[in-house]
């Protein structure tokens, strides 16, 4: 009954290290095409590549993805989940066929539609009315359909005395509103969803998500990259989970997921210096790791529970006798701004540090901050290290030394699927009414 | 439900297989509106803000022609043919000029002008230079137009009998525009330079092609034996062969012809297939 839709035939995806940064200069491939035809190597374009990638990175080229084999019927919406860098946003384009598979062939059925971002081509210079020609065109919508559609895409939209104004002139929600309009009203065989890359509007990416939902029941195959978990729990009947460009498991949701957390646990959450001259440092002071414990675990997790407390750890060695240490931590959101900042000195500390600004025989420390469970909010935050002799004074500093994401896990399975924008922490304080 | 399942669409493969790139032409014709879209938008865009709006497409020509006619009138040298009215044969060559020029100009920028969109939504890519060489052939077409008043007032008779044939001839010339676009633009998207590289190029070529001056001046320098070489160039080729079925001046040879055609046909292909080949690495590369 349900027919293949989506097909990938041991596809990988390479690219070339620095390439992107440096745009290619002709001589270069002048140079290398001349080298080749001495040599009788192969071109530059052709690929040989070895059964087993031992690694990822080789020879100036970076595998995004490897060997990827996946079918997908139609009528299902797929979630992909993965950490940052793992590949999926390549594994999107080229399902969308914007990047070319270096190995391998993708097919798909039908009509594809990609939202991998709101208001892709618009022209600022273009009325509102030629833009929803425009844009729908590029988003595959024939005209006599954008024509039919038109006053249902404008009062959606909601800017009907502005259509014959550029929109250049147009308010940025205004703009957002129109281009959601469209790409809502696009009905493609297949569409591809990237949450990440849309704009970060909590209201756009809810709208982006109900579109995928009422698409996968109208029976067609939605792709969607997101990286709100609850939400790909809730809308998803499967997905697939990638790391370091390949497929490790397909399987349904809730148990991706699980997956998916644990193995971030398993992750980082630790950053060591082992090479002492890359070791931020001064003449007395050398930063030795930087690690954020958590989960009730003495492993390092870069995602934690929001339940559970949240042990940072400072490891430092001093190298000259005597030298007095004060250990400081910055915790900031991913926006920058500062969540709190905190010292081993008794001021900030529950119990007084016996080491606080003593002089330091020489060797090496650890220092632990424990941050109170069911205090931060379900976010990344950044920890930013100083040590100096006294509070306030810093001789070694490491901004951004790590990151780490809070988890709320509890309400995860349940059926809100926002974040809890806006708060920079979600601390559970103690409420009492009473009658007077 | 047995109708649903006829009407289902074929799996369609792509990866990296085509060769020849001859599967564009059947994609691009498969996404015409999309192609219309894309002109349309550049042609709404070039006239945006700007006074007298569609005149400049006439008065482009125009000023060009003047500017060269004054030139040599200062200079004191007849550039044109020994029997036909020097202002029409500038002004054919001009127009044509200016469809080579400004396809070449905004094809070889429109993939990276246009890369914010094409990193993200897949179309065919071949549309975004071929909707410039649109605008260039519009921009051609009406001002052909200024080729009727201009034999009128200088008293040229046009050539009525193979008048006919300046559409073939012109085709050809576009033909030629979307073989080299094919190259430039794509090229381009890899290789910054030849944005850089092609102001000077059309500088040279106007100069190499029979623009501001009739081949007949170059005949006696050249000598029958090069002549041909000259003409190889499909521009100048395409030049000459328009003035001759429209104002009968001098036919280019044979030859010439012959080596021209070919020319045209080797640029078309290999573009077709460069392009093909330049794209599969565009979105990462540009």
């Amino acid at each position: 009954m349900s027919i293949e839709s989506i097909q990938l035939d041991k596809v990988s995806k390479r690219f070339r290290l620095g390439a992107t940064n440096e745009y290619g200069r002709l001589t270069e491939a002048i140079a290398s095409g001349v080298k080749n035809l001495f040599r009788n190597s192969p071109a530059p374009t052709t690929i040989r590549v070895p059964d087993s990638f031992a690694d990822r990175i080789g020879a100036g080229w970076f595998w995004a993805l490897r060997h990827i084999e996946l079918s997908i019927h139609s009528g299902e919406i797929v979630g992909i989940v993965g950490r940052n860098g793992a590949g999926k946003s390549t594994l999107l384009k080229i399902l969308a066929r914007i990047v070319t598979p270096t190995q391998g062939r993708v097919g798909v059925r039908g009509r594809v539609g990609s939202l991998l971002e709101v208001g892709t081509g618009f022209h600022p210079e273009l009325t509102g009315r030629e833009n929803v020609f425009l844009n729908g065109a590029i988003l595959g919508m024939p005209r006599a359909e954008i024509r039919k559609r038109f006053d249902e895409i404008v009062a959606f939209a909601e800017i009907e005395s502005f259509l014959d104004t550029p929109v250049k002139r147009y308010s940025s929600g205004m703009a957002v509103r129109l281009a959601f309009a469209v790409a809502a009203h696009l009905e493609p065989d297949v569409l591809i969803i990237d949450e990440v890359l849309s704009v970060g509007d909590q209201a756009f990416q809810r709208k982006c998500l109900g579109k995928a939902s009422q698409l996968g029941a109208q029976g067609r195959t939605v792709l969607v990259v997101s990286h709100n978990l609850a939400a790909v729990a809730n809308l998803c009947q499967r997905a697939i989970l990638i790391r370091d460009g390949r497929l490790v498991a397909d399987d349904v949701p809730e148990r991706i997921i699980d997956q998916y957390l644990s193995e971030m646990r398993a992750g980082d959450g630790q950053r060591v210096w082992d090479d002492d001259d890359s070791a931020p440092s001064s003449p007395e002071i050398r930063l030795r790791s930087v690690s954020v414990l958590g989960n009730g675990s003495d492993a390092p997790a870069s995602e934690v529970d929001i339940d559970q407390e949240i042990v940072i750890v400072v490891e430092y060695k001093v190298l000259v006798a005597d030298t007095p240490c004060c250990v400081q931590i910055q915790v900031k959101d991913e926006t920058g701004s500062y969540v709190f900042w905190s010292a081993n000195a008794p001021s900030m500390n529950l119990e007084p540090d016996p080491w606080f600004s003593k002089p330091h025989p020489t060797g090496t420390y650890r220092s632990k901050c424990c941050i109170p469970g069911n205090f931060l909010n379900d976010t990344r935050y950044f920890v930013s290290v100083l040590i100096g002799p006294e509070v306030g004074v810093v001789s070694v500093r490491h901004d951004s030394a790590l990151s780490f994401v809070v988890h709320d896990t509890g309400a995860m399975r349940q059926e809100y699927t926002g974040s809890w924008l806006g708060p920079v922490i979600r601390p559970r304080l103690n409420w009492r009414t009473k009658k007077q | 439900m047995a109708n649903e399942e006829d009407s289902i669409p074929p799996m369609q493969f792509y990866g990296p297989t085509d060769k020849f790139g001859f599967g564009q032409l059947a994609e691009i014709w498969r996404t015409r509106e999309l192609l219309y879209s894309f002109f349309l938008r550049d042609l709404l865009i070039r006239y945006r803000q700007v006074v007298i709006g569609i005149l400049w497409v006439l008065l482009q020509p125009l000023m060009g022609m003047l500017i060269f006619m004054g030139l040599f009138f200062v200079l004191g040298t007849n550039a044109g043919s020994s029997t036909v009215a020097f202002a029409p044969i500038i002004l054919t060559g001009m127009l044509c000029w200016q469809l080579v020029a400004s396809s070449f100009r905004d094809a070889t920028g429109s993939l990276v002008n246009y890369r914010h969109v094409v990193t993200k939504i897949y179309f065919p890519r071949m549309l975004l230079p071929l909707a410039s060489l649109m605008c260039a052939v519009f921009d051609f077409a009406i001002g052909s137009l200024l080729l009727l008043p201009v034999c009128v007032f200088t008293g040229t008779g046009l050539f009525w009998s193979t008048a006919w044939l300046a559409i073939p001839i012109a085709l050809w010339l576009v033909l030629f525009c979307a073989g080299c676009i094919a190259w430039l633009s794509a090229l381009n998207a890899h290789y910054r330079d030849v944005g850089y590289a092609l102001p000077f190029v059309l500088q040279l070529g106007m100069f190499v092609s029979p623009v501001v001056y009739d081949v007949e001046r170059l005949r006696n320098l050249l000598t029958d034996k090069w002549v041909w070489l000259y003409e190889a160039n499909p521009i100048a080729m395409c030049i000459g062969l328009l003035r001759w079925s429209l104002l009968g001046t001098q036919m280019p040879s044979a030859i010439g012809m012959a080596t021209a055609a070919v020319i045209t046909v080797l640029v078309c292909f290999s573009g077709l297939a460069w392009f093909q080949h330049a794209d599969q690495q565009l979105a990462d590369r540009i």
